[in-house]
C-alpha cells in the first residue's frame, strides 16, 4: 500500500508542471513568471563532459552561505536595486553547485589550512598544517617526512601546463601557501617563524618554500601580499619607510627571483603592476603590501597602489594564456575571512562583492567551453541575517527592538569582538550601523577575533565536469573533479 | 549606568563649559587619509579644530595613564607592549587632562578633542604619533 501511495504521488507530481501552467490561478503572477523562467533554464543545462584546458580555482575564504546572501544584498542596495533579488556575477555564471563537507581529519571547525589542502591535494587533514596528511604532528617539523602531498599545481606544471596564485592576503597566508609549501606549521611564513625544531631538522618557511618550489618551471604569475616576508630585516620596505622585511636568513628572496627569472618582471604596487605587458614578459611576481593587502573598501587609500582582485586575474589569465597546453589557476579573495574575524560585516561583503567581479572578468577573459571555474569557500563563519526585516531594508540596518527595548542589527555575529563582557549589549540607538566601520553585535565575548563555524559551503562551479558538483561532498572532492577534468595524467600518458 | 559610564560621563560634565565653546565637528576614521598618510583636505582643514571621533581605545600602556590610543577597530595589543605588533596607520593618540578610565578594547567609544596633525615624539614615551587629540573628554557607547 505504501509503494502504491508512492508511486501515485509521483505520477501526481510528473503531472503538476503542466497543469500548473494551463490552470493554476496564479499563473501570471511575476514570481511565477520568474520560477517558469528558472526551470527552462535548469532544463536547458547540459553537462559538458570535455577535457578542461585550464581550471580556476576561486577560494573565497570565509565564505559563510549568509556572507553570499548578504553580499547580494549589499550589491544591490549599492547600484540602487531591489538588494533581495539581485544576482552576483557567479549566482548565474557558475549554475552547477553542490554543498562541501569541511570537517577536517582531527576537528569539527576547520581553519584555512588543511581544508587548503584539502581543495588542492584531494585529502582532509590537521588544522594548523599545509600540505601534509592526516599523519603529521602539527608545529613538528620531524614528522613531515612521509607525510608530504603533491598538489595539483605541481601535477599541472610537470604536464606543461602553467601556474598562478592571487590572493588579496599575504602569499604566505595558508590558502595560496597550500598550492606549493608543505609545513607542519601554518605560521611559519618565514625564517623567523620556525621554531628551533623546525630548523634543526631543516625544515624550510613557506616563503622559501615559493621562491625554491621545483615544480616545473615555477608559478608564472604569483600576486599577492606578503612582501616583508621575502625581504630581509635591514631592507627598507618600499612602500613604508618606517618598515623593513622580515627575514634574518640572508636570503633576499625577491632578489633571488628575479635573479633566476629574467623572462619576468617584479612589481610592488599599481604603476608597476600596470606595466606589466603579456606580450613582453613570461612571468610575474608582485608583492603589494608588506602584509595582506587592503580590504577592497580601503583599497584607494593605500600609499602604493593596489589592483583589484579583478585586475589580478584578469592580468593572470592573460599571462598564463601564453602557454598553449591551458593553466590552474588559484583566486583567493582572502580577507573575507579576515573582516568576519574583525567582526566588521561591511568589509567581509564589499571584499565579496571585489570577488564576484573578478569573476565575471575572469569569465570574459577565457573561453568557459574549456575552462572549468570553480568558486567555493574553506569554512563558514559564526555570521547571521536575522529578525524581520523589511524588504528593502538596509542590509547593514536596524531589523527591529529587541526585548530589552533596544534595537538590533539584521546583521551580527554567534561570538567575537562585538560582544561586551559581562555586561548587557550596548544601546545602538545613537549608532550608525551602516558605517563601514561598524562592528556588528556578538553574543559571545572573544577579543579580538571571531571565529570560523563549521556549517558547509558552497561548491559553485561551470565548465568541462562542473556537473560533477552536485549533493553534498567531502572537501577534498573538489581536488579529484579538478583532477578529473585536467586529465592530466591521460595528457602524461600521451 | 554603570559604573565605568558614570565616571566617564561624569568627567565629560566637569569639563562640559569649556568643550561647549565650540561645536565638535564629527570626523570619520574613513575620512581622514586620501592615500598613505595624504590627510583628506576635510581632515587637514581640521587641524586645531575640536572634533568628535568613534572609535576604540587601545589597552593603555599601565593603569594610570593620561593618553590612549583611539583605534578604527579594536586591537587587543597596547603600542608599546608588543614590538611586533603592526599597527595601521590610522589611529590616533588621544590625550586627557585626567587619568583614563579604562574602556575594554572592544567596546565602542565616542571622544571629543582638538585635533592635532603632523608627527610628533611625546617626551615621555617615545611614542611617535602622526595625528592626535587633545583635552579629550569620552564615553563609551
Amino acid at each position: 500500500m505504501k509503494v502504491t501511495l508512492l508511486g501515485s504521488a509521483s505520477l501526481l507530481a510528473l503531472a503538476l508542471p503542466a497543469m500548473a501552467q494551463q490552470a493554476v490561478p496564479q499563473a501570471e503572477d511575476s514570481y511565477f513568471v520568474e520560477g517558469r523562467e528558472q526551470l527552462a533554464l535548469q532544463i536547458e543545462r547540459q553537462p559538458n563532459t570535455n577535457q578542461a584546458k585550464n581550471v580556476i580555482l576561486f577560494v573565497v575564504d570565509g565564505l559563510s552561505i549568509p556572507t553570499i546572501t548578504a553580499s547580494r544584498i549589499l550589491e544591490g542596495q549599492l547600484q540602487g536595486v531591489d538588494g533581495e533579488s539581485n544576482r552576483l556575477s557567479f549566482e548565474e555564471l557558475l549554475p552547477w553547485s553542490a554543498l562541501s563537507r569541511t570537517y577536517t581529519h582531527d576537528a569539527q571547525v576547520a581553519d584555512s589550512a588543511p581544508t587548503a589542502t584539502a581543495m588542492v591535494s584531494g585529502v582532509k587533514s590537521v588544522n594548523g598544517t599545509i600540505g601534509v596528511t592526516q599523519g603529521i604532528e602539527v608545529d613538528v617539523c620531524a614528522s613531515q617526512a612521509g607525510n608530504e602531498v603533491t598538489t595539483i599545481f605541481e601535477q599541472a606544471e610537470e604536464a606543461g601546463l602553467a601556474t598562478g596564485i592571487v590572493s588579496t592576503a599575504r602569499i604566505t597566508h595558508a590558502t595560496p601557501a597550500a598550492t606549493f609549501a608543505k609545513v607542519a606549521g601554518r605560521d611559519w611564513e618565514n625564517d623567523t617563524n620556525l621554531t628551533d625544531e623546525a630548523r634543526e631538522n631543516g625544515c624550510k618557511d613557506i616563503a622559501a618554500q615559493l621562491i625554491d618550489w621545483p615544480a616545473g618551471d615555477g608559478f608564472e604569475v604569483v600576486f599577492g601580499g606578503g612582501r616583508g616576508n621575502f625581504m630581509l630585516a635591514d631592507q627598507t620596505d618600499p612602500e613604508d619607510e618606517t618598515q623593513t622585511g622580515s627575514r634574518e636568513d640572508g636570503r633576499d628572496l625577491i632578489g633571488e627571483w628575479q635573479a633566476r627569472h629574467n623572462d619576468g618582471v617584479y612589481v610592488w604596487n599599481q604603476e608597476g603592476f600596470d606595466a606589466i605587458d603579456p606580450a613582453n614578459v613570461n612571468r610575474a611576481f608582485g608583492l603589494f603590501n608588506r602584509s595582506h593587502m587592503q580590504y577592497e573598501a580601503d583599497r584607494e587609500t593605500d600609499a602604493g597602489g593596489e589592483p583589484s582582485i579583478a585586475e589580478m586575474t584578469v592580468k593572470a589569465i592573460e599571462l598564463l594564456q601564453k602557454n598553449d597546453n591551458g593553466f590552474v589557476l588559484m583566486v583567493e579573495g582572502g580577507r573575507v575571512d579576515h573582516a568576519h574575524h574583525a567582526g566588521n560585516a561591511y568589509r567581509a561583503l564589499t571584499d565579496t562583492i571585489a570577488v564576484a567581479e573578478a569573476v565575471e572578468a575572469a569569465l570574459a577573459a577565457v573561453d568557459p567551453e574549456e575552462t572549468l571555474v570553480v568558486l567555493t569557500a574553506d569554512h563558514s563563519h559564526v555570521f547571521t541575517i536575522a529578525g524581520y526585516p523589511e524588504r528593502g531594508n538596509d542590509i547593514l540596518g536596524i531589523a527591529g527592538v529587541a526585548d530589552d527595548g533596544k534595537p538590533y542589527t539584521t546583521l551580527g555575529y554567534m561570538n567575537g569582538p562585538g560582544a561586551r563582557l559581562d555586561e548587557p549589549r550596548a544601546d545602538l540607538s545613537e549608532v550608525d550601523t551602516t558605517d563601514p566601520d561598524f562592528l556588528q553585535q556578538a553574543l559571545v565575548p572573544l577579543g579580538e577575533s571571531e571565529t570560523h563555524a563549521g556549517d558547509d559551503v558552497a561548491i559553485l562551479a561551470q565548465g568541462p565536469w562542473a556537473h560533477l558538483f552536485h549533493g553534498i561532498l567531502d572537501q577534498q572532492v573538489i581536488y579529484h573533479v579538478i583532477d578529473h577534468a585536467l586529465a592530466l595524467n591521460d595528457r602524461a600518458a600521451n | 549606568m554603570d559604573r565605568r559610564a558614570f565616571a566617564a560621563t561624569a568627567a565629560a560634565l566637569l569639563l562640559q563649559p569649556r568643550l561647549a565653546l565650540a561645536e565638535a565637528v564629527p570626523l570619520r576614521f574613513a575620512d581622514l587619509y586620501v592615500r598613505g598618510r595624504e590627510l583628506t583636505p576635510a581632515a587637514a582643514a581640521l587641524d586645531g579644530q575640536l572634533v568628535q571621533m568613534t572609535g576604540y581605545m587601545a589597552p593603555p600602556l599601565k593603569p594610570q595613564i593620561d593618553f590612549f590610543v583611539l583605534t578604527r577597530r579594536p586591537m587587543s595589543v597596547c603600542p608599546f607592549c608588543e614590538t611586533e605588533a603592526e599597527w595601521p596607520i590610522d589611529i590616533v593618540l588621544a590625550y586627557s587632562e585626567r587619568p583614563v578610565e579604562v574602556v575594554r578594547y572592544t567596546d565602542l567609544i565616542r571622544v571629543t578633542g582638538r585635533f592635532e596633525t603632523g608627527f610628533e615624539t611625546d617626551e615621555e614615551t617615545g611614542f611617535v604619533s602622526f595625528l592626535r587629540l587633545r583635552d579629550i573628554t569620552y564615553r563609551r557607547l
